[in-house]
């Protein structure tokens, strides 16, 4: 087990060395510069800029550099915790960043938990009740979650809250808490706004997640051994939870290594129509913007998420389930 | 010291402007109010009384027609649509040196008079007791320090001065005359240095030395500079010199300032406020200081909802992030939610114009691109009524890119000229230039017999060129002329156009629709590779002949010579003559082929707010956005913000 962790931790070097480059190397490859984009948006809001002024700035910010010395000025950073210049921010990536990533933490366990809390019993129950009125209309309304755009039952909701209940639209709070320190009102503000983005959010992943959960524990409930158990007078409920429950969970504890990037980057489309001061529309503006530090720096971290993530996810399975093994080579 | 009252301080623009003397603003008779919410402040010690705070010669302002006096208090809160949408409040508060009226004259502002001779010498002179927003003097050391320690500093500006400063290769020269009173002369006239002082990106030729000092290299402690270059993780003492030194991009809280309202919220954040500015220069006839709105506060939200959150009633002010197509969507909550829709109008010579790209590679295309009848013939089978209908629910203008109806230049000559629609007289332009041969569907050839297709090409990041264009298109039909449309990504749609591979473009018009015989003419001659029309002229020039192509059209090198007098021009009367002319050819040529022009811009303001304006324009520069219209007089009825 030690070995193979030393092992797995080893080959994230190179890993994470070649994602770098490459998403480095992405980011540049459309044409134009953070600059040439500012000036794009300024000038479609009216205003004018100087081109002196711009040059300057270009040189300042070492856009005019080749493209070799600005990736290993960029890794020769991240090895000291410099994670280069936001030009859009004009402050350290690290100072940017480091606001938006706690309320997309809240975000994302609030929506993880109630994918779960309402997914699991729903694809329980619709696959030990195969093709009853109520896994029908269950199914009916996860494939009606599943196929809604989020962004538009995002609009739909966010207009509907707004004219019946008052909330001010879009964000993670009314715009009157924000820079207070927190209170209950404050809080209670942020769980109101917090109530769409988690339905929008959840809802798709629910309705995929109540698919998979039936279909894998259908396979199971189909197994002999289940048959058998059932013969010998085993308990329905323990009959389900002990062996098939358990097996059909493999693909839940597989996605970990998904679900940790997801945090950060997850929801990007929905939080910037809800206008979430979160991560995901920092990355996606940062990309759009060519702000090529800001979203280097950020997919270098989604990319640490998703390897630690795997990692994490392989051990827990081997740890959860004896028929995986560590070593590869002939299985049998 | 003379005594201030026998000053007359007049803009004596060496008998060549036509602006009359300004006004001495004389200490104000009525006795100056403390403003309440700073009035605890003051009993507490922490500030001085307001008779200490304004300068010992404010200025008082007269309210515009329409506009009435007002209590101070109250927040008013906007978006804006990202952290760096801070600088809107310097050009809200346009507190300037010089500023522009509403008549697009200009007063001084921040400067209590500057004299001027022949428009080669500008004496400045400042209020005395004028005071930074920390309350520290602000003096002619500011101004020195400007002068010495940043613009003549290797370091701090590696391109050495400003560009609005050398005219023509001459540097000014700068005099310390006397605490209060500073000079800049040029050997040559400087025909932009008022309107730099003016602008909505304005030239800032001082800069709050007592604050700045101690991130200089010349005067801070080296251990302690060392340390604070450390801590901002940068590179040197001129990064971050320059970091901080930002009064434009204003994300600096520390940094002193003189606008009407001063930032307070350290970025990043998700909202920032503005508090006003206890040490502002300017009060009402009734001896209030302004601005009369204690904050405001700016919350920072993606541009894309901004139009839902004004229509919730999130906003008390806000045109930004509003576009035309918004209205009805605005209109529709505007009683639920206590706002007015006002529709002002946009000041860019032309919202939409076609491009003909005069310097294309192709030499068929060149040679008929051109030929001025081709380009006259286009612009006459363009039914603008019908874009200004069907677009613009007609409250657009039809006509040409250039000057504006509000503009002293204006010419309805020049707005119409061959903008009429008129499809027979384009057919026969077209038949006359020899285009006379057709294809089975009944479109023109181009001389050496290839299909007369057109292809616009747009940056295709806004939905109403490609709606134009289609419109565009089923008129020019009519002449035998086939469009297509070609949707780029921007970069690459410019790159298409300079290297002359793009034969028509469709982009924004003339930047600065209300010129005045001040401004610089530069937009209306082949100056700048950004000109679609010209751009390997315009790169030409800007790069002094190391690249792009010399001009071999009459007619465009009539307009830069025509440019080259007005820069050389210290008459008045002759540089708008000069104007005219410039903007005469233009037409006639048509140079470019505007199609819409003056297209409404929304402005949704809280049912409770004063002096906003019913009708004006929303323009950057000349305009300031809102700040033309002084928002430090804007007020509310009520207290707004804490219902």
């Amino acid at each position: 087990m030690i070995d193979y962790l030393i092992r797995r931790l080893l080959v994230m070097i190179p890993t994470l060395l070649a994602i770098s480059l490459i998403t480095f190397a992405i980011i540049q490859l459309p044409p134009g510069d953070y600059l040439s984009t500012y000036i794009a948006e300024l000038q479609s809001q009216g205003e004018a800029v100087d081109a002196q002024k711009i040059e300057f700035l270009r040189e300042q910010f070492g856009l005019n550099m080749p493209f070799y010395m600005k990736y290993l000025t960029w890794l020769w950073g991240m090895f000291h915790g410099d994670f280069g210049y936001s030009f859009e921010y004009n402050l350290p990536v690290s100072q940017v960043v480091g606001d938006r990533l706690a309320l997309s933490m809240i975000l994302s366990f609030t929506t993880v938990l109630f994918t779960w809390v309402v997914a699991f019993p729903i694809g329980v129950y619709s696959a030990t009740h195969r093709y009853t009125a109520a896994d029908h209309t269950l199914t009916l309304l996860g494939f009606l979650g599943l196929a809604t755009p989020n962004f538009l039952l995002a609009l739909v909701l966010l207009y509907f809250t707004n004219v019946f209940f008052g909330t001010s639209v879009g964000g993670m709070m009314d715009a009157r808490y924000i820079g207070q320190p927190w209170s209950l009102a404050k809080l209670g503000s942020v769980f109101e706004h917090l109530l769409v983005p988690v339905i929008v959010i959840g809802t798709s992943g629910t309705a995929g997640m109540i698919r998979r959960l039936r279909a894998n524990l259908l396979d199971e409930l189909n197994k002999l051994y289940v048959v058998t158990a059932r013969a010998k007078g085993m308990p329905p409920l323990r009959a389900l939870i002990k062996y098939p429950l358990r097996m059909a969970l493999n693909p839940f504890i597989a996605d970990i290594g998904n679900l940790l990037p997801q945090i950060v980057s997850g929801a990007a489309i929905v939080s910037v129509v809800l206008s979430l001061p979160t991560t995901g529309p920092m990355l996606l503006s940062a990309l759009q913007s060519q702000d090529m530090y800001l979203a280097g720096s950020f997919l270098m971290f989604l990319a640490s998420l998703t390897v630690v993530g795997v990692l994490l996810s392989d051990i827990a399975l081997a740890l959860l389930d004896p028929r995986i093994r560590l070593h590869g080579g002939v299985t049998r | 010291m003379r005594p201030p009252s026998l000053r007359t301080p007049a803009l004596a623009l060496g008998g060549l402007l036509g602006l009359a003397a300004l006004a001495a603003p004389a200490r104000a008779e009525t006795a100056l109010i403390e403003t309440p919410s700073l009035a605890a402040a003051v009993a507490a010690h922490e500030l001085p009384p307001v008779a200490e705070r304004v300068p010992s010669h404010p200025l008082v302002i007269k309210f515009a027609d329409g506009a009435e006096p007002g209590e101070p208090g109250g927040d008013l809160h906007a978006l804006i649509g990202a952290a760096r949408d801070t600088r809107l409040m310097v050009m809200w508060g346009y507190a300037r040196l010089i500023g522009y009226q509403r008549d697009l004259s200009l007063k001084p502002d921040i400067a209590e008079a500057i004299d001027v001779v022949d428009n080669r010498v500008f004496t400045i002179h400042l209020r005395p007791g004028h005071r930074w927003s920390d309350g520290v003097p602000f003096t002619a050391e500011d101004f020195r320090y400007f002068w010495e320690d940043i613009a003549n500093n290797k370091e701090l500006s590696p391109t050495g001065l400003p560009s609005a400063l050398v005219i023509r290769g001459h540097e000014p020269r700068f005099e310390l005359l006397d605490p209060l009173t500073v000079r800049y002369s040029w050997d040559v006239p400087n025909p932009v240095f008022l309107s730099e002082l003016a602008a909505t990106s304005p030239l800032f030729i001082f800069a709050p030395a007592h604050y700045l000092k101690q991130f200089h290299a010349k005067y801070a402690d080296p251990a302690v500079l060392k340390q604070h270059v450390a801590d901002a993780s940068v590179r040197g003492w001129a990064a971050l010199h320059n970091r901080l030194d930002a009064p434009y991009r204003n994300d600096n809280p520390d940094l002193p300032t003189l606008d009407p309202w001063m930032l307070q919220t350290r970025p990043p954040a998700e909202q920032f406020v503005f508090v006003r500015n206890p040490y502002y220069h300017r009060i009402d006839p009734q001896g209030h200081q302004l601005p009369y709105i204690d904050r405001f506060l700016l919350q920072s939200v993606d541009p894309k909802i901004v139009p839902v959150k004004t229509g919730a009633g999130e906003s008390d002010l806000q045109a930004r992030y509003l576009n035309f197509d918004n209205y009805t969507f605005l209109k529709q909550a505007a009683v639920r939610n206590n706002y007015q829709v006002r529709l002002w109008v946009t000041g860019r010579g032309a919202n939409f114009a076609l491009f003909p790209n005069l310097t294309v590679a192709d030499p068929v295309w060149r040679q008929v691109i051109r030929d001025v009848r081709f380009r006259r013939a286009l612009s006459l089978a363009t039914n603008r009524h019908e874009i200004n209908v069907v677009v613009f629910y007609g409250l657009a203008t039809e006509g040409n890119n250039t000057a504006l109806r509000d503009s002293p230049l204006y010419d309805a000559k020049d707005q119409h000229a061959w903008a009429e629609y008129d499809p027979a007289k384009a057919n026969q332009l077209l038949d006359e230039m020899g285009l006379t041969e057709r294809d089975g569907a009944d479109y023109r050839l181009l001389p050496d017999g290839r299909p007369l297709t057109i292809i616009i090409e747009s940056p295709g990041d806004n939905a109403d060129q490609t709606d134009i264009l289609q419109l565009v298109r089923d008129s020019w039909r009519e002449v035998g002329i086939k469009l297509l449309i070609k949707t780029t990504q921007r970069e690459v749609f410019r790159n298409r156009v300079f290297s002359g591979q793009s034969v028509m473009s469709i982009f924004f018009g003339a930047e600065n629709g209300l010129p005045t015989p001040m401004s610089s003419p530069a937009e209306w001659a082949p100056t700048d590779q950004n000109q679609l029309q010209w751009s390997q002229w315009g790169n030409y020039y800007d790069s002094g002949g190391k690249a792009g192509e010399p001009i071999d059209m009459p007619m465009a090198h009539e307009l830069l010579t025509l440019y080259n007098r007005w820069t050389a021009s210290s008459s008045m009367e002759e540089r708008k003559a000069i104007w005219k002319e410039m903007l005469a050819i233009n037409a006639d040529q048509v140079f470019t082929i505007g199609l819409a022009s003056a297209v409404p811009q929304p402005v949704v303001v809280r049912d409770t707010l004063h002096n906003v304006p019913d009708k004006a324009i929303f323009n950057f520069d000349p305009g300031a956005f809102f700040g033309v219209y002084r928002p430090d007089q804007f007020w509310f009825a009520t207290k707004a913000g804490d219902e």
